[in-house]
Protein backbone atom coordinates (compact mmCIF):
# COMPACT_ATOMS: atom_id res chain seq x y z
CA UNK A 1 0.00 0.00 0.00
CA UNK A 2 1.60 3.22 -1.18
CA UNK A 3 1.89 5.94 1.81
CA UNK A 4 -1.45 7.26 3.05
CA UNK A 5 0.25 11.02 3.47
CA UNK A 6 2.09 11.58 0.04
CA UNK A 7 -0.72 11.21 -1.82
CA UNK A 8 -2.98 12.96 -0.04
CA UNK A 9 -0.94 15.52 -0.06
CA UNK A 10 -0.09 15.61 -3.37
CA UNK A 11 -3.65 15.56 -4.52
CA UNK A 12 -4.33 18.52 -2.93
CA UNK A 13 -1.12 20.55 -4.15
CA UNK A 14 -2.42 19.59 -7.80
CA UNK A 15 -5.78 21.11 -6.73
CA UNK A 16 -4.09 24.46 -5.39
CA UNK A 17 -1.39 24.59 -8.46
CA UNK A 18 -4.63 23.80 -10.90
CA UNK A 19 -6.48 26.66 -8.72
CA UNK A 20 -3.57 29.28 -9.72
CA UNK A 21 -4.08 28.29 -13.26
CA UNK A 22 -0.67 25.66 -14.09
CA UNK A 23 -1.96 23.57 -16.65
CA UNK A 24 0.74 21.29 -16.00
CA UNK A 25 -0.67 20.31 -12.64
CA UNK A 26 -3.69 19.83 -14.38
CA UNK A 27 -2.40 17.31 -16.78
CA UNK A 28 -0.74 15.40 -14.00
CA UNK A 29 -4.13 15.24 -12.17
CA UNK A 30 -5.24 13.88 -15.16
CA UNK A 31 -2.77 11.37 -15.75
CA UNK A 32 -3.45 9.98 -12.04
CA UNK A 33 -7.45 9.82 -12.15
CA UNK A 34 -8.48 9.97 -15.81
CA UNK A 35 -8.88 6.00 -15.49
CA UNK A 36 -11.03 5.80 -12.22
CA UNK A 37 -13.20 8.83 -13.09
CA UNK A 38 -13.75 7.31 -16.69
CA UNK A 39 -14.63 3.70 -14.89
CA UNK A 40 -17.47 5.85 -12.90
CA UNK A 41 -18.71 7.73 -15.49
CA UNK A 42 -19.05 4.53 -17.72
CA UNK A 43 -21.05 2.81 -15.15
CA UNK A 44 -23.53 5.30 -14.84
CA UNK A 45 -24.29 6.13 -18.53
CA UNK A 46 -22.96 3.29 -20.40
CA UNK A 47 -21.86 4.53 -23.24
CA UNK A 48 -18.20 5.63 -23.84
CA UNK A 49 -19.56 8.35 -25.96
CA UNK A 50 -20.95 10.27 -23.34
CA UNK A 51 -18.39 9.17 -20.70
CA UNK A 52 -15.91 10.99 -22.60
CA UNK A 53 -17.93 14.15 -22.65
CA UNK A 54 -18.83 14.15 -19.42
CA UNK A 55 -14.96 13.17 -18.43
CA UNK A 56 -14.55 16.79 -20.23
CA UNK A 57 -17.20 18.43 -18.53
CA UNK A 58 -15.71 16.78 -14.90
CA UNK A 59 -11.87 18.66 -15.76
CA UNK A 60 -13.21 21.21 -16.72
CA UNK A 61 -15.28 22.13 -13.89
CA UNK A 62 -12.06 21.25 -11.53
CA UNK A 63 -10.26 23.94 -14.08
CA UNK A 64 -12.58 26.46 -12.82
CA UNK A 65 -13.63 25.96 -9.34
CA UNK A 66 -10.34 23.84 -7.69
CA UNK A 67 -10.29 27.28 -6.03
CA UNK A 68 -13.60 25.68 -4.30
CA UNK A 69 -11.82 23.15 -2.73
CA UNK A 70 -10.56 23.41 0.97
CA UNK A 71 -8.94 20.49 2.11
CA UNK A 72 -10.32 21.44 5.49
CA UNK A 73 -13.94 20.01 4.34
CA UNK A 74 -12.92 16.78 2.95
CA UNK A 75 -10.47 14.85 0.85
CA UNK A 76 -9.53 15.71 -2.84
CA UNK A 77 -10.30 12.54 -4.30
CA UNK A 78 -13.59 12.88 -2.63
CA UNK A 79 -14.31 16.42 -4.06
CA UNK A 80 -13.52 15.26 -7.43
CA UNK A 81 -15.40 11.79 -7.60
CA UNK A 82 -18.51 13.62 -6.14
CA UNK A 83 -17.95 16.33 -9.29
CA UNK A 84 -17.62 13.65 -11.46
CA UNK A 85 -20.66 11.40 -9.83
CA UNK A 86 -22.80 14.43 -9.81
CA UNK A 87 -22.53 15.33 -13.92
CA UNK A 88 -22.85 11.98 -14.77
CA UNK A 89 -25.58 11.57 -12.84
CA UNK A 90 -27.07 15.07 -14.52
CA UNK A 91 -25.80 13.52 -17.78
CA UNK A 92 -28.16 10.53 -16.74
CA UNK A 93 -31.18 12.18 -16.21
CA UNK A 94 -31.19 14.48 -19.12
CA UNK A 95 -30.39 10.97 -21.28
CA UNK A 96 -33.12 9.26 -19.35
CA UNK A 97 -35.70 12.32 -20.58
CA UNK A 98 -34.55 12.08 -24.18
CA UNK A 99 -34.84 8.93 -24.14
CA UNK A 100 -38.49 8.56 -23.01
CA UNK A 101 -39.12 11.30 -25.46
CA UNK A 102 -37.68 9.20 -28.45
CA UNK A 103 -38.72 6.06 -27.42
CA UNK A 104 -35.13 4.95 -28.63
CA UNK A 105 -32.62 2.99 -26.86
CA UNK A 106 -29.69 5.32 -26.35
CA UNK A 107 -26.73 3.09 -24.77
CA UNK A 108 -24.23 2.41 -26.70
CA UNK A 109 -23.00 -1.19 -26.86
CA UNK A 110 -21.70 -1.65 -23.14
CA UNK A 111 -17.99 -0.64 -23.20
CA UNK A 112 -15.67 -3.92 -22.71
CA UNK A 113 -14.25 -4.20 -19.25
CA UNK A 114 -10.45 -3.92 -18.92
CA UNK A 115 -8.15 -3.38 -15.97
CA UNK A 116 -5.57 -2.55 -19.08
CA UNK A 117 -5.53 1.39 -17.98
CA UNK A 118 -4.99 1.02 -14.08
CA UNK A 119 -1.91 1.29 -12.58
CA UNK A 120 -0.81 -0.89 -10.04
CA UNK A 121 -2.47 2.31 -7.29
CA UNK A 122 -5.97 1.83 -8.59
CA UNK A 123 -5.45 -1.80 -8.91
CA UNK A 124 -5.14 -2.48 -5.76
CA UNK A 125 -8.07 0.57 -4.03
CA UNK A 126 -10.22 -1.44 -6.41
CA UNK A 127 -9.20 -4.20 -4.76
CA UNK A 128 -10.11 -2.60 -1.54
CA UNK A 129 -13.76 -1.89 -2.57
CA UNK A 130 -14.41 -4.64 -3.68
CA UNK A 131 -13.46 -6.91 -0.85
CA UNK A 132 -15.11 -4.82 1.57
CA UNK A 133 -18.72 -4.39 -0.64
CA UNK A 134 -18.08 -8.54 -0.96
CA UNK A 135 -18.67 -8.59 3.07
CA UNK A 136 -21.87 -6.19 3.01
CA UNK A 137 -24.90 -7.83 3.04
CA UNK A 138 -26.82 -8.16 -0.63
CA UNK A 139 -29.59 -5.90 -0.13
CA UNK A 140 -27.59 -3.77 1.74
CA UNK A 141 -24.92 -3.36 -1.17
CA UNK A 142 -27.84 -3.50 -4.01
CA UNK A 143 -29.51 -0.47 -2.17
CA UNK A 144 -25.84 1.59 -2.46
CA UNK A 145 -25.46 0.49 -5.77
CA UNK A 146 -28.52 1.68 -6.64
CA UNK A 147 -28.00 4.87 -5.17
CA UNK A 148 -24.41 5.18 -6.24
CA UNK A 149 -24.63 4.59 -9.75
CA UNK A 150 -27.99 5.09 -10.82
CA UNK A 151 -28.55 8.57 -9.23
CA UNK A 152 -31.93 7.25 -7.06
CA UNK A 153 -33.16 8.68 -4.06
CA UNK A 154 -34.54 6.96 -1.30
CA UNK A 155 -38.13 7.05 -2.38
CA UNK A 156 -36.99 5.80 -5.62
CA UNK A 157 -35.29 3.14 -4.49
CA UNK A 158 -37.72 2.24 -2.06
CA UNK A 159 -40.22 1.84 -5.43
CA UNK A 160 -37.87 0.01 -7.34
CA UNK A 161 -37.10 -2.72 -4.67
CA UNK A 162 -40.58 -2.26 -3.61
CA UNK A 163 -39.83 -2.34 -0.19
CA UNK A 164 -40.89 0.35 2.52
CA UNK A 165 -39.03 3.82 2.77
CA UNK A 166 -38.11 2.67 6.16
CA UNK A 167 -36.65 -0.07 5.24
CA UNK A 168 -34.29 1.11 2.60
CA UNK A 169 -33.12 3.96 4.87
CA UNK A 170 -32.03 1.59 7.29
CA UNK A 171 -30.46 -0.83 4.67
CA UNK A 172 -28.63 2.24 3.03
CA UNK A 173 -27.71 3.74 6.51
CA UNK A 174 -26.48 0.22 7.24
CA UNK A 175 -24.65 -0.44 3.73
CA UNK A 176 -22.44 2.64 4.15
CA UNK A 177 -21.57 2.24 7.62
CA UNK A 178 -20.44 -0.74 7.17
CA UNK A 179 -18.54 0.31 3.96
CA UNK A 180 -16.93 3.06 5.89
CA UNK A 181 -15.79 1.10 9.05
CA UNK A 182 -14.35 -1.70 6.31
CA UNK A 183 -12.38 0.84 4.64
CA UNK A 184 -11.24 2.18 7.43
CA UNK A 185 -9.80 -0.89 8.95
CA UNK A 186 -8.30 -2.16 5.78
CA UNK A 187 -6.34 0.44 5.94
CA UNK A 188 -5.86 -0.24 9.79
CA UNK A 189 -4.76 3.56 10.66
CA UNK A 190 -8.34 4.80 11.43
CA UNK A 191 -7.83 7.21 8.70
CA UNK A 192 -9.82 5.47 6.07
CA UNK A 193 -8.82 5.38 2.31
CA UNK A 194 -5.58 7.12 1.36
CA UNK A 195 -7.30 8.87 -1.80
CA UNK B 1 -35.28 18.38 14.12
CA UNK B 2 -32.75 16.77 17.24
CA UNK B 3 -29.60 15.66 16.52
CA UNK B 4 -30.14 11.88 16.02
CA UNK B 5 -32.40 12.95 13.34
CA UNK B 6 -29.92 14.66 11.89
CA UNK B 7 -27.54 12.07 12.23
CA UNK B 8 -29.71 9.40 10.21
CA UNK B 9 -29.76 12.25 7.28
CA UNK B 10 -26.06 11.70 7.09
CA UNK B 11 -25.53 9.03 5.06
CA UNK B 12 -28.57 9.36 2.80
CA UNK B 13 -26.93 12.41 2.22
CA UNK B 14 -23.62 11.26 1.83
CA UNK B 15 -25.36 8.94 -1.58
CA UNK B 16 -26.81 12.28 -2.41
CA UNK B 17 -30.24 9.86 -2.17
CA UNK B 18 -32.29 12.33 0.10
CA UNK B 19 -35.50 13.38 -1.04
CA UNK B 20 -36.09 16.06 1.53
CA UNK B 21 -37.28 20.01 0.25
CA UNK B 22 -34.47 22.74 0.88
CA UNK B 23 -35.46 24.25 4.14
CA UNK B 24 -34.72 20.73 5.83
CA UNK B 25 -31.60 20.72 3.61
CA UNK B 26 -30.64 23.80 4.84
CA UNK B 27 -31.54 22.83 8.25
CA UNK B 28 -28.91 19.94 7.46
CA UNK B 29 -26.58 22.15 6.87
CA UNK B 30 -26.90 24.45 9.26
CA UNK B 31 -26.75 21.82 11.95
CA UNK B 32 -22.93 20.34 10.64
CA UNK B 33 -21.69 23.73 10.96
CA UNK B 34 -22.41 23.66 14.92
CA UNK B 35 -21.96 19.73 15.20
CA UNK B 36 -18.54 18.84 15.28
CA UNK B 37 -19.56 15.12 16.14
CA UNK B 38 -21.82 14.89 12.88
CA UNK B 39 -19.70 16.62 10.39
CA UNK B 40 -17.16 14.33 11.52
CA UNK B 41 -18.83 11.41 10.60
CA UNK B 42 -20.63 13.42 7.32
CA UNK B 43 -17.39 13.56 5.68
CA UNK B 44 -15.94 10.05 6.58
CA UNK B 45 -19.43 8.22 4.97
CA UNK B 46 -18.78 11.08 2.19
CA UNK B 47 -15.32 9.55 1.73
CA UNK B 48 -16.74 6.18 1.98
CA UNK B 49 -18.83 6.91 -0.89
CA UNK B 50 -16.62 8.41 -3.07
CA UNK B 51 -15.04 4.64 -2.80
CA UNK B 52 -17.79 3.28 -4.67
CA UNK B 53 -16.29 4.65 -7.83
CA UNK B 54 -13.66 1.73 -7.65
CA UNK B 55 -16.73 -0.74 -7.58
CA UNK B 56 -16.82 0.83 -11.32
CA UNK B 57 -15.33 -1.86 -13.73
CA UNK B 58 -11.77 -0.45 -14.92
CA UNK B 59 -12.59 1.08 -17.74
CA UNK B 60 -10.75 0.21 -21.19
CA UNK B 61 -7.39 2.66 -21.78
CA UNK B 62 -8.44 6.29 -22.92
CA UNK B 63 -6.76 7.08 -25.93
CA UNK B 64 -3.96 9.92 -26.17
CA UNK B 65 -6.22 12.09 -28.40
CA UNK B 66 -8.97 11.98 -25.38
CA UNK B 67 -6.08 13.51 -23.42
CA UNK B 68 -4.88 15.45 -25.53
CA UNK B 69 -8.87 16.74 -26.67
CA UNK B 70 -9.53 17.50 -22.86
CA UNK B 71 -6.77 19.30 -21.85
CA UNK B 72 -6.74 21.47 -24.56
CA UNK B 73 -10.46 22.47 -24.38
CA UNK B 74 -9.83 22.90 -21.08
CA UNK B 75 -6.86 24.85 -20.67
CA UNK B 76 -8.25 27.09 -23.23
CA UNK B 77 -11.27 28.07 -21.02
CA UNK B 78 -10.73 30.46 -18.70
CA UNK B 79 -10.98 30.13 -15.11
CA UNK B 80 -13.54 32.24 -13.61
CA UNK B 81 -11.73 35.26 -11.88
CA UNK B 82 -13.55 34.78 -9.00
CA UNK B 83 -12.75 31.32 -8.33
CA UNK B 84 -9.05 32.44 -8.85
CA UNK B 85 -6.29 33.33 -5.96
CA UNK B 86 -7.48 31.40 -3.30
CA UNK B 87 -9.54 33.23 -1.23
CA UNK B 88 -10.43 36.10 -4.16
CA UNK B 89 -13.97 35.11 -3.68
CA UNK B 90 -16.97 37.14 -5.04
CA UNK B 91 -19.00 39.51 -2.23
CA UNK B 92 -21.64 37.08 -2.57
CA UNK B 93 -19.68 33.52 -2.42
CA UNK B 94 -17.56 35.58 0.33
CA UNK B 95 -20.52 36.68 2.22
CA UNK B 96 -21.70 32.77 1.76
CA UNK B 97 -18.44 31.53 3.00
CA UNK B 98 -18.16 33.81 6.38
CA UNK B 99 -21.89 32.79 7.13
CA UNK B 100 -20.86 28.94 6.72
CA UNK B 101 -17.19 28.86 8.10
CA UNK B 102 -17.21 25.61 9.89
CA UNK B 103 -19.80 24.22 7.45
CA UNK B 104 -18.65 20.79 6.08
CA UNK B 105 -20.93 21.23 3.17
CA UNK B 106 -19.24 24.54 1.18
CA UNK B 107 -22.28 26.86 -0.42
CA UNK B 108 -20.76 26.58 -3.16
CA UNK B 109 -21.53 22.31 -3.25
CA UNK B 110 -24.82 23.10 -1.69
CA UNK B 111 -26.51 25.70 -4.53
CA UNK B 112 -24.96 23.02 -7.19
CA UNK B 113 -26.68 19.81 -5.37
CA UNK B 114 -29.60 21.94 -5.33
CA UNK B 115 -29.10 23.42 -9.01
CA UNK B 116 -28.33 19.31 -10.11
CA UNK B 117 -31.92 18.65 -8.70
CA UNK B 118 -33.32 21.57 -10.39
CA UNK B 119 -31.06 20.84 -13.70
CA UNK B 120 -32.59 17.24 -13.87
CA UNK B 121 -36.25 18.28 -14.05
CA UNK B 122 -34.92 21.55 -16.38
CA UNK B 123 -32.84 19.48 -19.03
CA UNK B 124 -36.08 17.52 -20.43
CA UNK B 125 -37.93 20.87 -21.05
CA UNK B 126 -34.53 22.27 -22.43
CA UNK B 127 -33.92 19.10 -24.87
CA UNK B 128 -37.38 19.54 -26.43
CA UNK B 129 -36.45 23.90 -26.00
CA UNK B 130 -33.02 23.01 -27.81
CA UNK B 131 -35.07 21.25 -30.58
CA UNK B 132 -38.13 23.58 -31.06
CA UNK B 133 -34.54 26.66 -31.01
CA UNK B 134 -33.35 24.31 -34.06
CA UNK B 135 -36.26 24.30 -35.67
CA UNK B 136 -36.80 28.06 -35.08
CA UNK B 137 -32.89 28.30 -36.69
CA UNK B 138 -33.96 26.66 -39.45
CA UNK B 139 -36.70 29.03 -40.20
CA UNK B 140 -35.08 32.22 -39.31
CA UNK B 141 -32.40 31.03 -42.11
CA UNK B 142 -35.02 30.19 -44.94
CA UNK B 143 -36.52 33.24 -43.89
CA UNK B 144 -33.46 35.38 -44.53
CA UNK B 145 -32.66 33.50 -47.39
CA UNK B 146 -36.39 34.63 -48.46
CA UNK B 147 -36.07 38.28 -47.48
CA UNK B 148 -32.19 38.56 -49.11
CA UNK B 149 -33.71 37.81 -52.51
CA UNK B 150 -36.90 39.82 -51.78
CA UNK B 151 -34.48 42.41 -50.99
CA UNK B 152 -32.69 42.32 -53.84
CA UNK B 153 -35.68 42.28 -56.34
CA UNK B 154 -37.02 45.34 -54.19
CA UNK B 155 -33.32 46.83 -54.89
CA UNK B 156 -33.57 46.62 -58.48
CA UNK B 157 -37.20 47.60 -58.70
CA UNK B 158 -35.96 50.47 -56.52
CA UNK B 159 -33.22 51.38 -59.08
CA UNK B 160 -35.61 51.09 -61.62
CA UNK B 161 -38.19 53.34 -60.24
CA UNK B 162 -35.99 55.86 -58.99
CA UNK B 163 -34.45 55.65 -63.10
CA UNK B 164 -38.05 56.63 -64.12
CA UNK B 165 -38.66 59.34 -61.76
CA UNK B 166 -35.42 60.94 -62.31
CA UNK B 167 -36.81 60.97 -66.27
CA UNK B 168 -40.10 62.22 -64.65
CA UNK B 169 -38.59 65.01 -62.75
CA UNK B 170 -36.75 65.72 -66.00
CA UNK B 171 -39.64 65.56 -68.34
CA UNK B 172 -41.73 67.89 -65.47
CA UNK B 173 -38.28 70.38 -65.25
CA UNK B 174 -38.76 70.50 -69.03
CA UNK B 175 -42.48 70.99 -69.39
CA UNK B 176 -42.32 73.56 -66.22
CA UNK B 177 -39.71 75.33 -68.27
CA UNK B 178 -42.00 74.90 -71.71
CA UNK B 179 -44.66 76.28 -69.42
CA UNK B 180 -43.09 79.39 -67.90
CA UNK B 181 -41.59 80.28 -71.35
CA UNK B 182 -45.28 79.88 -73.06
CA UNK B 183 -46.83 81.72 -70.19
CA UNK B 184 -44.61 84.69 -70.61
CA UNK B 185 -46.00 88.13 -71.69
CA UNK B 186 -42.95 89.09 -73.28
CA UNK B 187 -42.82 85.43 -75.13
CA UNK B 188 -42.23 86.18 -78.89
CA UNK B 189 -44.13 84.07 -81.07
CA UNK B 190 -43.94 83.30 -85.04
CA UNK B 191 -46.24 81.26 -86.79
CA UNK B 192 -44.48 79.12 -89.96
CA UNK B 193 -46.78 77.66 -92.69
CA UNK B 194 -46.09 74.43 -95.18
CA UNK B 195 -44.31 75.51 -98.27
CA UNK B 196 -45.46 73.12 -101.58
CA UNK B 197 -43.31 70.69 -100.08
CA UNK B 198 -45.56 69.98 -97.40
CA UNK B 199 -48.66 72.34 -97.79
CA UNK B 200 -50.48 70.81 -94.52
CA UNK B 201 -47.42 71.38 -92.52
CA UNK B 202 -47.72 74.31 -89.82
CA UNK B 203 -45.55 75.24 -86.90
CA UNK B 204 -44.65 77.96 -84.44
CA UNK B 205 -41.66 79.25 -82.84
CA UNK B 206 -42.07 80.47 -79.24
CA UNK B 207 -39.23 82.36 -77.76
CA UNK B 208 -37.53 84.61 -74.98
CA UNK B 209 -36.14 87.46 -76.63
CA UNK B 210 -34.13 88.16 -73.34
CA UNK B 211 -32.82 84.30 -72.71
CA UNK B 212 -32.96 82.91 -76.25
CA UNK B 213 -35.18 79.98 -75.05
CA UNK B 214 -37.25 78.84 -77.93
CA UNK B 215 -39.68 75.89 -78.45
CA UNK B 216 -40.92 74.62 -81.97
CA UNK B 217 -43.66 72.78 -82.19
CA UNK B 218 -44.56 71.52 -85.37
CA UNK B 219 -47.67 69.56 -86.91
CA UNK B 220 -48.39 67.66 -90.15
CA UNK B 221 -44.62 67.48 -91.40
CA UNK B 222 -43.81 64.51 -93.67
CA UNK B 223 -41.49 61.98 -92.50
CA UNK B 224 -37.81 62.91 -93.07
CA UNK B 225 -36.38 60.46 -95.55
CA UNK B 226 -33.63 58.11 -94.22
CA UNK B 227 -30.09 60.06 -93.29
CA UNK B 228 -32.00 63.30 -93.25
CA UNK B 229 -33.63 65.82 -91.01
CA UNK B 230 -35.57 68.89 -90.51
CA UNK B 231 -33.35 71.95 -89.53
CA UNK B 232 -34.68 74.85 -88.18
CA UNK B 233 -32.81 79.03 -89.75
CA UNK B 234 -33.13 82.13 -88.73
CA UNK B 235 -32.44 84.67 -91.20
CA UNK B 236 -32.05 87.94 -90.64
CA UNK B 237 -32.21 90.65 -93.28
CA UNK B 238 -28.82 91.01 -95.34
CA UNK B 239 -27.13 88.10 -93.91
CA UNK B 240 -26.92 84.84 -94.58
CA UNK B 241 -28.99 82.13 -92.71
CA UNK B 242 -27.92 81.19 -88.90
CA UNK B 243 -28.06 77.31 -88.42
CA UNK B 244 -30.27 76.45 -86.27
CA UNK B 245 -30.64 72.28 -84.40
CA UNK B 246 -31.93 69.54 -86.75
CA UNK B 247 -35.19 67.70 -85.44
CA UNK B 248 -37.44 64.38 -86.35
CA UNK B 249 -40.87 64.45 -86.59
CA UNK B 250 -43.12 61.30 -84.70
CA UNK B 251 -44.46 59.20 -87.16
CA UNK B 252 -48.23 61.29 -87.09
CA UNK B 253 -45.49 64.38 -87.73
CA UNK B 254 -45.58 65.89 -84.59
CA UNK B 255 -42.60 67.37 -83.35
CA UNK B 256 -41.35 69.28 -80.34
CA UNK B 257 -38.27 70.65 -80.29
CA UNK B 258 -36.09 73.15 -77.71
CA UNK B 259 -33.52 75.56 -79.03
CA UNK B 260 -31.78 78.15 -77.88
CA UNK B 261 -31.57 81.32 -80.61
CA UNK B 262 -27.81 82.85 -80.77
CA UNK B 263 -28.40 86.66 -79.87
CA UNK B 264 -28.30 87.66 -83.43
CA UNK B 265 -30.92 85.43 -83.80
CA UNK B 266 -33.68 86.65 -82.08
CA UNK B 267 -33.92 89.56 -84.36
CA UNK B 268 -34.66 86.96 -87.06
CA UNK B 269 -37.08 88.69 -89.58
CA UNK B 270 -37.76 84.99 -91.10
CA UNK B 271 -37.80 81.88 -89.56
CA UNK B 272 -37.80 78.62 -91.77
CA UNK B 273 -37.04 74.75 -91.54
CA UNK B 274 -35.44 72.95 -94.38
CA UNK B 275 -34.64 69.14 -95.04
CA UNK B 276 -30.64 68.38 -94.43
CA UNK B 277 -28.59 65.77 -94.16
CA UNK B 278 -29.54 64.24 -90.54
CA UNK B 279 -26.19 65.78 -89.18
CA UNK B 280 -27.59 69.20 -90.11
CA UNK B 281 -25.73 72.05 -92.32
CA UNK B 282 -23.91 75.20 -91.46
CA UNK B 283 -26.13 76.91 -94.31
CA UNK B 284 -28.96 75.40 -95.95
CA UNK B 285 -28.69 72.82 -98.65
CA UNK B 286 -32.65 71.39 -98.95
CA UNK B 287 -35.72 72.60 -99.74
CA UNK B 288 -37.40 74.97 -97.37
CA UNK B 289 -40.68 72.91 -95.68
CA UNK B 290 -41.53 75.97 -92.96
CA UNK B 291 -41.24 79.45 -93.60
CA UNK B 292 -42.56 82.41 -91.05
CA UNK B 293 -44.13 85.29 -93.20
CA UNK B 294 -41.61 88.32 -92.65
CA UNK B 295 -42.72 90.50 -89.21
Amino acid sequence: MVEAAPQTSHDTELLHAIARGDESALAALYDRYHSILLGLLLRILHSRVEAEDVLQEVFLQIWQRAANFDEARGRAFTWMVTLARSRAIDRLRALQSRQRADDTALRDAPDPVGDASDDAYHAEQREIVRAALAQIPEEQRRALLLAYFEGLTQSEIAARLGQPLGTVKTRMRSGLGKLRDLLGEKMGRGAGLNF
Amino acid sequence: MKHEEYKEMLALDALDALDVGDDERRALDAHLATCADCRAEHSALRDAAAALAYAAPAPQAASPQLRARILAAVTSSSQDAHQRGGNGASSRDGAAEATHASNVSSPDEFEQRRASREVRVSRSILRFGSLAASVALVALLVSLALLWQRNNRLQSELARLSATVNQTQQELALTRADRELLAQPAAHSAALTGTKMAERAHARLTFDAETGRAMLTAADLPPAPSGKAYQLWFIAAGKPPMPGSVFQPDPRGRAEMRETIPPEGRTAAVFAVTLEPAGGVSAPTGEIYLKSSAS
